[in-house]
């Protein structure tokens, strides 16, 4: 191949990519930025007028304690399922792994509807317990952080088991059997050699899920309470509801610089480890 | 890794832990399990375990525009966004796997971006966009911002299928005179049709799923299914939705036997 035809080949290859890249992805994130700052006559007071809102200052704590909260349970009842699945003969496990890719590839929508039906005041829990104490009882489960964590651990478990999985799978063998040998017990195994060594997995799960549910919106806009906003509910009640765009900007460019301080540290960790 | 370890604790370890592990995978189906019973329940009452079953819910749904336009809608949609995706993403993806060249780094960047962006803030950013050149409102696009947020999970895909492959045989063809376009035609796509096919599924699905984009996106007149869905979520619980909801799982039981059915050619694990 000469370089001339390589590069003819390249320019085929690489510009509908890069066409897309150019003319959609950077100009509609740099309006985003753009906005931000009142176009052309540059001002920061759509930062200054979000940074000093109580709302603002509210959902940022509730986004990062809700997305910290439940990533942190979603990587136990992770962990709880890729133990099993790790312990399953192969092919009994590519049975069971349908049980978590189903979830996984099930609408954010359809679970919310699920949970608003079981979790409801009328809800199947609610009538449930009303049925087996025989009076009505109507336990305030949805529109609460309890619906919210329902909602995004149903998320975020089929997510994190995936990587957890793999990293126990990669544990040898052998190091098992050595620890039995030489009279470990179960517990201090597990202590000893399962933790330690999937933590690189672990860790690399916990913070792509946390970094991904630090953006969820509709899970806190149809399980969560009215206190539940989280940023990305407030982007969308300025740009739609408010109308104001500067605002919904400033949040926006916040809200990826949170993504962006979280999702580095974690890429350069992985790079640096594998 | 149990059969040299002897302990009597082991055993109810053992159980213990399969025990928890029920209950999480029972948690996880649970929303299916709910809905699906309640989509052929009766049209006036949600209620779980349904008094009465029939078919009157789907009836609803098949015969209300209201319901119909936005499904077909999120059908073109998502066909039109996996269209346009596979054709830019997979040359993107076997150049990006096989070849490195000036400004790789920022071409990938700027393509694989969307990816770690937050979709309200893509949304968002689409929206201002679309609505300086005024074509804000329209399936057009609906369908560029799909494409962008679903271009990267393509690429990914493809790069690695492509890094599977044996590089050789492209040599050889390329050695026998076949030129890069013949090559890749004749060579690398016959080889790569399970990552092709679950490219080009996960990009229908993502687009067939996604709300916020689509919410902020569409005009009254184009409606997608999930922004349908989630505008009825917010304000009437409809038993209707319960039908919706065992149509879209029946779509996701379809990806997740095409993930499974195409690992067996490719290592993408989704």
């Amino acid at each position: 191949m000469t370089p001339t035809s390589g590069l003819r080949a390249q320019t085929i290859f690489m510009s509908p990519g890069t066409m897309i890249g150019v003319a959609i992805v950077a100009p509609s994130l740099s309006y985003v930025l753009f906005t931000s700052v009142h176009g052309p006559d540059f001002s920061l007071a759509a930062f200054d007028a979000v940074l000093t809102s109580a709302l603002f200052r509210q959902s940022m704590v509730t986004t990062l304690y809700i997305a910290g909260l439940s990533s942190l349970l979603s990587l136990l009842l992770g962990f709880i399922v890729a133990l099993h699945l790790a312990g399953q003969p192969a092919r009994r496990r590519a049975f069971l792994m349908v049980l978590v890719l189903l979830p996984f590839w099930t609408s954010v929508l359809v679970k919310c509807f699920a949970f608003t039906v079981i979790l409801g005041r009328e809800g199947i829990i609610n009538s449930f317990l009303s049925w087996i104490f025989a009076t009505k009882i109507q336990i305030q489960l949805i529109f609460n952080l309890v619906g919210l964590l329902v909602g995004m651990t149903s998320y975020q478990v089929p997510l994190i088991v995936l990587p957890v999985l793999a990293s126990l799978l990669a544990i040898d063998g052998a190091i098992y059997r050595a620890a039995s040998i030489m009279g470990a017990k179960p517990a201090r195994i597990f202590w000893t050699v399962t933790v330690p060594m999937s933590l690189p997995g672990v860790l690399a799960g916990l913070m792509s899920i946390f970094v991904m549910s630090l953006g969820a919106f509709v899970i806190p806009a149809l399980l969560g309470g009215p206190r539940d906003f989280m940023l990305s509910n407030l982007v969308d009640f300025y740009n739609r509801q408010v109308l104001d765009w500067p605002k919904a900007s400033a949040i926006s460019v916040i809200l990826f610089g949170i993504v962006i301080a979280f999702a580095t540290p974690a890429a350069l960790w992985r790079r640096r480890k594998f | 890794m149990s059969e040299i370890i002897h302990d009597p604790l082991l055993r109810r370890y053992r159980s213990m832990g399969t025990g928890l592990a029920v209950i999480v995978y029972l948690y996880l189906l649970l929303p299916i399990l709910v809905t699906i019973p309640m989509a052929f329940g009766p049209t006036n009452a949600l209620t779980f375990p349904p008094e009465s079953y029939s078919f009157a819910l789907f009836e609803i749904f098949f015969s209300s525009a209201d319901w119909l336009n936005p499904l077909f809608q999120s059908l073109k949609v998502a066909v039109a966004t996996a269209a346009l995706a596979m054709l830019a993403g997979v040359p993107a993806g076997y150049w990006i796997a096989r070849h490195e060249f000036a400004g790789k780094g920022l071409v990938t960047g700027l393509i694989m971006g969307p990816m770690i962006v937050p979709h309200i803030v893509t949304a968002l950013g689409l929206y201002l966009y679309f609505s300086y050149f005024r074509i804000s409102g329209t399936t057009l696009s609906i369908v560029l911002g799909h494409v962008m947020v679903t271009l990267p999970f393509v690429i990914v895909i493809i790069v690695a299928g492509v890094n599977k492959l044996d590089r050789n045989l492209e040599f050889g063809a390329e050695l026998m005179g076949a030129g890069p376009m013949r090559m890749f035609l004749t060579v690398v796509i016959p080889q790569l049709v399970p990552s092709l096919v679950s490219a080009a599924f996960f990009a229908f699905l993502l687009s067939f799923d996604e709300v916020i984009i689509s919410l902020f996106l569409a005009g009254p007149g184009n409606v997608t299914l999930p922004v349908k869905m989630y505008t009825a979520l917010q304000w009437e619980l409809s038993p209707v939705i319960a039908a919706v909801s065992t149509l879209l799982t029946a779509i996701s039981l379809l990806a997740t036997i095409v993930a499974i059915a195409s690992r067996k050619g490719s290592s993408v694990d989704l």
